[in-house]
């Protein structure tokens, strides 16, 4: 995929040759260029997230609570606070990760089989695939509105459907597992399209050749995925993973409107637990601490994720 | 990729034994299922919105339709205003982002080295911290700035946030993209900068175009900047029609009506682009 072409410098013609005072002006001409390329994003990354980042990060070392005008600095007491908090480790961090894991796993084993689906020809494939399109289309808070509206215990369409079949109703959202699904069935929705998307523009851009290998050979169709599709899909598969992963760990939007959090802070991930502690609780420093702490977490762990890509994608070059 | 079709078609497995059009029916039925669980809740949506008031809390029994919802949501103003607003941020927010992200990630595609590494590992790592950490003190600094609840102070922080991902997709366009016209360019004279605008940039169009569909929809979408970042004097349609439900009652024909409303210019950008974004996508 990434085939990386012959970066400028070793491309350009006889840069080494020219004497080092010569060099020298060149590679403040190329250095002038890059930082100039970069500026204005540099400029907006600094102001719009670095400044309010550490704003967030200053504010986790304070009594920020109502009753403390002066905002004392208190060190690492927030991070402590939380670290030992039992609802942080033993709620909201398997249900963080718990959730990640399911949602990146489930859209792209759907978005893989509607990728292979979409990238045969059949009748009628450009309206499934404008089907498929439609969860992209949509504002995620309206369909999660939606889809809470549709599992109402009451006047939900899902029980009413449910009932037709002689099944009892079931109250979706004042239970911590069936909460829990109907969230990660809204996400998976949501973003099964991106993955068939990316994974479909991935497959077209295979060279046939080993295609037509593997059906002079008979091989079955099984066989020609596993051992020709799927290995040359991989590098596009593992920057989805990678993408929607560190996604996954921050969802907050979809949480908020299908449950809150609950049923008593039962479902909550680790945005809704920062959240909460802000607003709710209205504790910013606290809320700032579990955010911080929540920061360097998802850190690392894309930092560990980078080096798998990077293995993946240098292997497939 | 007729290939695999054909490839799968000749060796004859489990469906062809069973029935000699088993598979087709099969695909069939699979692509239909597909289909209608994408459609369900769009299509809930569309059939709340045409229910009266009354009907709503029993939707899968009325048979009154009616579309007085429409006129209502539309004789509202700040409906249409937030329409306005939402098309406006979503364009700009899309021209400016990629007018931005393009250079940055030419610059990571075409040098190696320490600026472009330092730069990288950067992004990479701002793209990971969590929304919560910092759209609650982004409210406190677009104060600052004096841009809160105006097209800047949600524009700017928009395009903050698509720098990290479309810098990385940009780089993976330009690293498709053959780098040798560029050199041929400038040895027959042209600056740096005119290798990259009239070279490389027409090259990238296809993967720009997907990009920018992409955006726009996103910033259509979104909800949270939206939320935190803007009041009365600038509305959003993804926030006003959350209203309907939170604010002023349970009002769920009208956020449905809205809802449809908002999907259509969605739906026209897509069903356009789709062709686009798939050409474009191969990273």
């Amino acid at each position: 995929m990434i085939e990386r072409p012959v970066s400028f410098t070793q491309a350009k013609p006889e840069p080494r040759r020219r004497p080092s005072f010569h060099l020298g002006s060149r590679m403040n001409e190329k250095t002038g260029f890059m930082l100039a390329l970069i500026t204005p994003a540099a400029l907006v990354l600094v102001l719009f997230q670095v400044v309010p980042i550490l704003t967030g990060a200053n504010a986790s070392f304070r009594d920020w609570t109502l009753h403390d005008p002066k905002r004392t600095w208190v060190g690492l007491a927030n991070y402590t606070h939380v670290l030992r908090d039992a609802e942080f480790l033993a709620i909201v961090l398997p249900n963080t990760f718990g959730f990640m894991i399911a949602t990146v796993a489930l859209s792209l084993f759907f978005g893989l089989t509607i990728a292979l689906m979409l990238n045969k020809r059949f009748p009628g494939r450009w309206l499934v695939q404008s089907f498929v399109l439609l969860p992209l289309m949509v504002a995620p808070v309206i369909a999660a509105i939606m889809i809470r509206w549709m599992f109402n215990d009451q006047f939900g369409v899902v029980n009413a459907v449910l009932e037709g079949l002689g099944i009892a109703p079931i109250s979706w959202l004042t239970q911590r597992w069936t909460t829990f699904l109907v969230i990660l069935l809204t996400d998976v929705w949501l973003w099964t399209p991106w993955f068939a998307l990316i994974l479909l523009a991935g497959l077209q851009s295979l060279p046939p050749e080993p295609f037509e290998a593997a059906r002079i050979d008979a091989a079955s169709a099984w066989r020609t995925f596993r051992y020709i599709t799927l290995p040359m899909l991989r590098p596009v598969m593992v920057v989805c993973i990678v993408i929607r992963s560190i996604d996954a760990f921050r969802t907050f939007d979809i949480v908020w409107t299908i449950s809150g959090g609950g049923p008593a802070r039962a479902t909550e991930v680790f945005s809704l637990y920062a959240y909460v502690e802000a607003f709710q609780f209205l504790n910013l420093a606290r809320g700032s601490a579990a955010a911080v702490i929540g920061a360097i977490i998802i850190v690392i762990f894309a930092l560990l994720l980078y080096r798998i890509l990077n293995r993946f994608v240098e292997v497939s070059r | 990729m007729r290939d695999i079709a054909a490839a799968s078609a000749r060796a004859s497995g489990f469906f062809s034994a069973f029935a000699p059009r088993g598979k087709t029916v099969f695909f069939a039925l699979a692509a239909i299922a597909v289909c209608l669980l994408f459609a369900f809740p769009v299509f809930w949506l569309v059939l709340t919105s045409l229910r009266p008031g009354t009907g709503v809390y029993y939707v899968h029994r009325g048979t009154e339709f009616t579309v007085d919802n429409f006129r209502e949501v539309l004789s509202q103003e700040i409906v249409v205003r937030a329409l306005f607003n939402s098309f406006m941020i979503s364009t700009l927010a899309t021209v400016l982002s990629l007018g931005v992200t393009a250079t940055s990630g030419y610059m990571l595609s075409r040098f190696k080295g320490p600026i472009p590494n330092t730069w990288f590992s950067l992004i990479y790592i701002f793209r990971c911290v969590p929304y919560v950490a910092w759209v609650l003190p982004l409210y406190f600094v677009t104060q600052q700035f004096y841009i809160f609840d105006s097209y800047w102070g949600l524009l700017l922080p928009h395009i903050a946030v698509h720098i990290c991902f479309f810098s990385w997709i940009m780089k993976g366009f330009f690293d498709g993209i053959d780098p040798s016209m560029e050199y041929a360019a400038m040895i027959d004279g042209c600056s740096r900068w005119g290798a990259f605008w009239r070279v490389a940039m027409p090259a990238a169009i296809p993967g720009l175009t997907a990009l920018a569909i992409l955006c726009w929809l996103y910033t259509w979408n979104e909800f949270l900047f939206a939320l935190i970042l803007t009041a009365h004097e600038t509305p959003i349609v993804t926030v006003v029609m959350a209203q309907f439900v939170h604010e002023l009652g349970m009002e769920w024909h009208l956020m449905s009506a809205t809802a449809v409303i908002a999907l259509v210019p969605a739906l026209v950008v897509t069903l356009f682009g789709q062709r686009y974004v798939i050409r474009g996508l191969r990273i």
